[in-house]
């Protein structure tokens, strides 16, 4: 018996014993079946295994205590009414958005913060780590640590595009839809009835080979972001001009200067390569959306302050604006948030089958691809990228669950 | 019962409607490209001779409403054309490939099924206890890890640091059953981990919304012990979101298996689709998403068809 183990059971029977003493029911449960869970893992694995418990519950702690703080440090900068929503929020949805936080600040002063470029070569293939370097080289002698950081910027920056291309489609479809149901409502039923029928990841992988080529050019990617953009555009044309002609004629020539302008603006922040895959995302992730948004807005059209507003002569773009939207804010915030997950991991899968993001773009994804030789040297390096990638989605999942629970009022 | 039968009739119409959509969206797309496919093919160094042969071999010399037909009485048949970069028979190479990931994702469910089920009702019989929220938590990681991550996990505990199982899924005709299962445990596992996440989340949502129907309060009103109010009243009804449930997580199964076979190199057809897409085999990739759309619809089908047969209340659409 050495030491530790002593130290080690001390401390869980004397937690369990407080815990029982103070009547801490839930908490002592938790402890003392973690005590009964040790013996059989002590036996097993020995000291080691204990330490790696040890070591787990003390990561836990903190952060449990970073979130608390951080928690506690957003009601004191908070306003009054957005303290007191921020004080029922438990410990994981605190979590989650320092871990938001965190990823944000590096993604955004990524250049300030990385010690070297991203594809900066600066040492030989899978170098060690040492201390100019905190995680060692990669395949081509790139600093891992920079690429990681890098990589919070290219890949999340690229799966919220994807996100808010796929939203705004989905979103404005489905709001028009729910006011104008009819043949328009059923036609784009239909279609995302098709799309969602093809599994994302086979759809995308289709899609890809066909646009992934020599296609993925600087013109193919403009025209094809300009029509999406005209597309979703047409959807808030008709909405807020409905029958009058020339305001058609005037949204219409508004609309081909904005989509020109927007994909143009796009294209000098990805490459043409990037846009194709954003919107093939977009393309399959907005019949979800579609589909959430007609049945939240579906309930409410059919309130009576609806009828109200119709019966006084409000125009649809009203309807949306100024009485739909504002009753359907939780749902739908929350669902952007689940979509950024989806959108997410499908980018970082892509990316990880060599499809998505192209080298040499540090992108999480494809790190691991790249790096996955180490593993079988029993290396842990290339697992960081995907811990990544699996802790901001966690992350963005407690968010969602506590805005979830707070908008449903769902007590169960 | 004929009732029953003119339903599934109507649902499997529907369903071979949706495949046929997709079967003109998966040919036509590859018209979008410009020129042909023997132009994306052969690429910019292509001579007219060479060009011109590769057509008349493909046949695109015909019109393309006449190449759509044919390519589909043959897929119908399950005659894929021939591949463009080695010319062998495609659904010779994709057949073995498909038995292969059918295996792998039976082995996957056989053993995700029971044990989330399981785990569902409990967890749900222990709501907002700290058990409750300590498996909300881990299965909400196990969801929102990529898949190349637990793969990646598992071989680093499991095959290199203590070698209890191979690292790389290489499959031979001469194995036994028992040594097959053996070398496919971890991407089975990895499988397993991820679906058995989400079914248990789904199956405890099903049973909660369950226990919270009045009949079931009444029963427990007058007095029937708890695990008779489970089995006799809340199974019955349980049946139907449950098999929804396995059925949709199954079609999940589906996707997940591609990233999962390049992990750990198993030669299955989520592998042939990744390989064809990096090499613009279109054949390939054009019979792997058919095929893939196919299953996944067969299974939503599935689901719905179980759903009507364990749930009366649908029989009768209002």
């Amino acid at each position: 018996m050495s030491v530790f183990v002593i130290i080690y059971y001390t401390l869980l029977l004397g937690a369990s014993c407080l815990a029982a003493y103070f009547n801490k029911r839930s908490a002592f449960l938790l402890i003392f079946s973690l005590t009964l869970v040790s013996f059989i893992l002590g036996i097993v694995g020995g000291p080691g295994a204990l330490r790696s418990v040890a070591i787990a519950a003390g990561l836990l702690a903190l952060a449990a205590m970073v979130s608390y703080a951080f928690r506690e440090f957003l009601i004191v900068i908070a306003s009054t009414n957005m303290a007191k929503e921020l004080r029922t929020a438990p410990l994981t949805a605190a979590f989650g958005m320092f871990v938001i936080f965190t990823y944000a600040i590096a993604g955004i002063f990524a250049p300030v913060i990385a010690p070297f470029g991203e594809a900066e070569i600066i040492s030989s293939a899978f170098a060690p780590a040492d201390e100019t370097m905190l995680l060692g080289a990669d395949q081509l002698g790139r600093d891992m640590f920079s690429r990681i950081i890098y990589g919070a910027r290219n890949t999340v920056a690229l799966a919220l595009a994807g996100t808010v291309l796929a939203f705004l489609l989905g979103a404005l479809a489905g709001l028009l839809a729910a006011v104008n149901g009819g043949w328009f409502d059923q036609l784009i039923a239909r279609t995302s009835d098709v799309i969602m029928s093809i599994p994302s990841l086979i759809f995308a992988l289709l899609m890809l080979s066909i646009f992934g080529g020599e296609l993925a050019n600087d013109t193919t990617s403009f025209w094809l972001l300009t029509g999406f953009m005209m597309v979703t555009g047409l959807l808030v044309v008709t909405a807020v001009f409905e029958n009058n002609i020339i305001g058609w004629a005037i949204g219409l020539a508004a609309l081909v200067g904005v989509s020109v302008a927007f994909a143009g603006f796009m294209l000098i922040i990805f490459n043409p390569s990037e846009i194709i895959l954003v919107l093939v995302v977009a393309v399959i992730y907005s019949p979800r959306v579609f589909r959430l948004t007609r049945a939240v807005a579906g309930n409410v059209v059919v309130m009576d302050y609806i009828e109200a507003a119709k019966l006084r002569g409000e125009k649809t773009w009203y309807l949306i604006r100024r009485e739909i939207l504002p009753n359907s804010t939780a749902p739908l915030v929350a669902e952007f948030g689940l979509e950024f997950c989806f959108v997410f991991l499908l980018i970082a899968g892509l990316s990880f089958l060599g499809l998505g993001i192209q080298p040499p773009t540090a992108d999480w994804g494809s790190m691991v691809r790249e790096n996955a030789t180490l593993v079988s040297f029993g290396e842990i390096t290339p697992l960081i990228p995907a811990a990544a990638i699996a802790l901001l989605t966690v992350a963005v999942n407690f968010v969602v669950d506590w805005m979830l629970y707070r908008s449903s009022g769902l007590k169960v | 019962m004929g009732d029953i039968l003119g339903l599934v009739a109507k649902r499997l119409g529907l369903g071979l409607i949706i495949l046929l959509v997709i079967s003109v969206i998966i040919f036509f797309m590859v018209e979008l490209l410009p020129g042909d496919i023997a132009e994306a093919v052969l690429g910019q160094g292509a001579t007219p001779e060479n060009l011109a042969a590769l057509r008349k071999e493909m046949g695109l010399d015909q019109p393309a409403i006449v190449r759509y037909l044919d390519w589909l009485s043959g897929a119908v048949m399950l005659d894929f054309g021939n591949s463009i970069v080695t010319g062998t028979s495609v659904s010779q190479t994709i057949s073995e490939r498909f038995a292969n990931t059918l295996f792998l994702a039976t082995y996957a469910a056989a053993i995700a099924v029971p044990i989330s089920i399981v785990l569902g009702i409990i967890v749900a019989l222990l709501r907002n206890s700290i058990f409750d929220r300590v498996a909300n938590v881990a299965t909400l990681t196990s969801i929102s890890s990529p898949e190349f991550f637990l793969g990646y996990i598992l071989i680093l505990y499991l095959a290199v640091k203590t070698s209890m199982f191979p690292a790389i899924a290489s499959l031979s005709s001469d194995m036994d059953f028992g040594d097959l299962l053996y070398r496919t445990f971890l991407p089975a596992l990895t499988l397993v981990l991820v679906v058995t996440a989400h079914m248990m989340r789904m199956t405890r949502a099903a049973i909660i919304n369950l226990l919270a129907s009045p009949y079931i309060e009444m029963a427990r009103l007058k007095g029937t012990p708890p695990w008779k109010v489970i089995v006799k009243h809340a199974l019955p009804n349980a049946w139907a979101p449950i098999i929804n449930v396995v059925a949709l997580n199954l079609a999940y199964l589906i996707t997940g298996v591609v990233l999962v076979e390049v992990v750990f190199v198993y030669p299955g057809i989520g592998q042939a689709l990744v390989d064809a897409v990096s090499k613009r085999d279109f054949p390939v990739v054009q019979a792997c998403c058919l095929i893939f759309a196919a299953t996944f619809i067969l299974l939503n089908l599935a689901a719905d068809v179980g759903a009507i047969l364990t749930n009366p209340r649908l029989r009768h659409p209002k």
